[in-house]
């Protein structure tokens, strides 16, 4: 079975003034279809510059990014706007739904952009939020609902075209504990139903309620193996570097 | 995503941000409202004219002549013999002779009226009626009578409705009223069409000379570039030069009035368009402002998906709506200030003019405000289009 995401010795570099900052150091790994992995790390570690590269909103400097087998580096911007639009669904630590629309309008903004008829839209969109039991309040503005709330909409949103993987980048880091949790609970049920799900998170705590870990460190990886391992929560020392692949 | 969906959210901004749009809009619509009102003024200049030429009658030839020296010279009866000749083209024929001086009626001097020395057929071809007494006759051309027919303006001020009869002095010369012409204006007043008195063009030469200007009428006005070349051929004829005559007909002035009406408005019209190049500055400054505000919001539709274009279109069709609703304000707005600037015309200055906006000024300045919106919507719009979206999304 191919990988649905595969980094072959990705790099990124930033260049600021006269230095080069290295984010992203020769990473490698592979995820696969069905799979529920956290990327963590501190800041700094380089999990945001995988994020936008598996995100498809940025492209590596160097090494091959595959994205169901497809090269992302190649690509231009259109190309890498429909696929963000066709195999990516995003949640955002910010939920960033658009203030002015309804909920609803907020979850088609996706399928609009896909050119899916208006009458399908609407319904599919009405399906989603009562996928996530906001199916009653869709005429609402997202500031009239709470951060738990909003979430969940913009988990409806990532949702609503069927992506191939749901890319979540810190979705509890504005919520309460326990909103956090339920919104955790959610993606699990997300993943259960057959849904590849990646998480980007610098807490431990929520990383382990994934599958596999991949831990970041100064744009190295770090360890990469299932969650339940007892050095996966543990901040291996850099030398211990590379780490193990996927049973 | 379609133009009508981009249309759809241009609308929804528009809507919750009313003051600003209304401030963003403000100057289109002053320049389509200028624009409109002074076109709409130039239609109804040109209207005013046609119809004050119309009144004099279009199918009359104007024919000014000098006399060179004593052996080339044209006095009424060869004038007479010429119109005579073309008959083919030309009716009847009257003298000008404009008289300088003041009417004196008893004691009393009018300094407005216009006093002209004309042939028994000048009424016809100006198309006014005698309404009391008569009309000049050829018998008075040829007595050179002292007669004249006055308008109804004096007749009422000075003779109180019964001139007939009695008598006036034109450049000292005493002349017996025998008729009083039918009223032309709407109401009499001093200088008008009626403020008029017109004598036996022998008596008008004997008082200032020789005629020197002829009305002459067509046959058909349909044939003005002939009846023209006609009476210029049979005038070189006898000047055996074409610098000592000059033919003008009134649809040829009526033509060289238009067109300098026309350039008039022309000019007012573009000055009016430079707030409408003003009102296009404002609107692309708003669109940056929005572009910069809605930073985020571009971020967001990027990773959902947007492509460029997408979002291109949006704040395209935003600066559009923005420009052509400003544009339709504008256009109410100069309609409302036409129908007002009739009103107020017809008050102060007691003339019938008609502002009257052309369909076709109305459509113009619709396309160029919606032109406008998409000229100077398009710089910022390129603009949110290039955002980067990682950068858009962490845009605070």
């Amino acid at each position: 079975m191919n990988a649905l995401i595969e980094f072959q010795q990705v790099c990124k570099y930033y260049y600021m003034g006269d230095t080069t900052v290295t984010a992203a150091d020769h990473i490698c790994f592979q995820i696969y279809r069905g799979e529920f992995v956290a990327i963590v790390g501190s800041s700094g570690s380089g999990k945001s510059t995988c994020m936008n590269i598996i995100g498809c909103l940025d492209v590596p400097s160097e090494g091959i990014y595959l994205l169901n087998g497809k090269d992302v580096g190649q690509m231009n911007k259109n190309q890498l706007a429909e696929i963000r639009n066709e195999l990516l669904g995003f949640i955002f630590q910010q939920y960033n739904l658009l203030p002015k629309l309804n909920l609803v309008e907020n979850v088609e903004v996706p399928l609009m952009y896909a050119g899916v008829p208006k009458g399908e839209r609407r319904e599919r969109a009405r399906a989603a939020l009562e996928q996530v039991g906001l199916g009653d309040k869709w005429r609402h503005k997202p500031m009239e609902l709470s951060g738990g709330q909003q979430q969940r909409v913009s988990i409806a949103r990532a949702l609503v075209g069927n992506p191939s993987v749901i890319l979540a980048d810190e979705p509890t880091g504005a919520l309460d504990s326990r909103t956090g949790r339920e919104v955790l609970a959610m993606l699990q049920d997300i993943h259960r139903r057959g849904n590849t799900v990646v998480l980007i998170t610098h807490d431990n705590s929520i990383a382990v309620q994934a599958q596999r870990i991949i831990r970041l460190e100064d744009g190295h990886v770090v360890y990469d193996g299932p969650s339940d391992a007892p050095e996966a929560v543990v901040v291996t020392p850099r030398a211990a570097g590379g780490g193990g692949r996927p049973a | 995503m379609s133009i009508v969906e981009s249309l759809e959210l241009a609308v929804k901004n528009i809507v919750s941000s009313k003051v600003r749009t209304v401030l963003t809009m403000l100057g289109i619509i002053i320049g389509v409202a200028a624009v409109i009102v002074i076109v709409g003024l130039g239609n109804g200049l040109e209207g005013y004219v046609t119809d004050s030429f119309s009144d004099m009658g279009t199918n009359t030839l104007t024919v000014t002549v000098m006399s060179r020296g004593s052996t080339r010279s044209l006095d009424v009866e060869d004038m007479y013999d010429i119109v005579e000749e073309n008959s083919e083209y030309l009716d009847l024929c009257s003298p000008s002779v404009a008289m300088s001086g003041y009417v004196k009626i008893g004691s009393d001097t009018v300094d407005s009226t216009s006093s002209l020395g004309v042939s028994e057929d000048y009424f016809e071809i100006a198309g006014v009626s005698v309404a009391q007494g008569r009309g000049l006759q050829y018998s008075d051309m040829a007595t050179r009578a002292k007669v004249c027919v006055i308008g109804a303006y004096l007749n009422q001020a000075y003779f109180g409705g019964n001139a007939v009869g009695q008598t006036l002095r034109v450049g000292g010369q005493s002349l017996e009223i025998v008729g009083v012409l039918a009223q032309q204006d709407e109401e009499l007043e001093e200088g008008g069409s009626d403020d008029c008195l017109y004598l036996p063009y022998t008596t008008a030469e004997r008082i200032t000379g020789e005629a020197s200007t002829y009305t002459i009428t067509m046959k058909d006005e349909n044939y003005i570039d002939e009846s023209v070349a006609a009476l210029e051929s049979s005038l070189y004829a006898v000047f055996a030069s074409d610098d000592y005559y000059t033919v003008t007909s009134m649809s040829e002035m009526l033509e060289t009035m238009t067109s300098m009406i026309n350039i008039l408005v022309g000019v007012l019209a573009g000055i009016a368009a430079i707030s409408l190049v003003v009102g296009g500055i404002g609107i692309m400054n708003i669109m940056l402002v929005s572009v910069t505000e809605r930073t985020r919001e571009i971020g967001i539709r990027k990773s959902l998906g947007a492509k460029e274009r997408y979002i291109m279109q949006q704040f395209v069709i935003e600066a559009a709506a923005t420009s052509a609703l400003g544009g339709i304000i504008g256009i109410l707005l100069g309609d409302g200030l036409s129908v007002i600037a009739s009103t107020v015309i017809a008050r102060v200055m007691e003339e019938t003019l008609t502002v009257s906006p052309t369909l076709a000024a109305v459509a113009l300045a619709f396309g160029i405000s919606v032109g406008i919106g998409i000229l100077f919507g398009y710089l910022p719009a390129k603009k949110a289009a290039r955002l980067n979206p990682i950068d858009a999304l962490h845009y605070d």
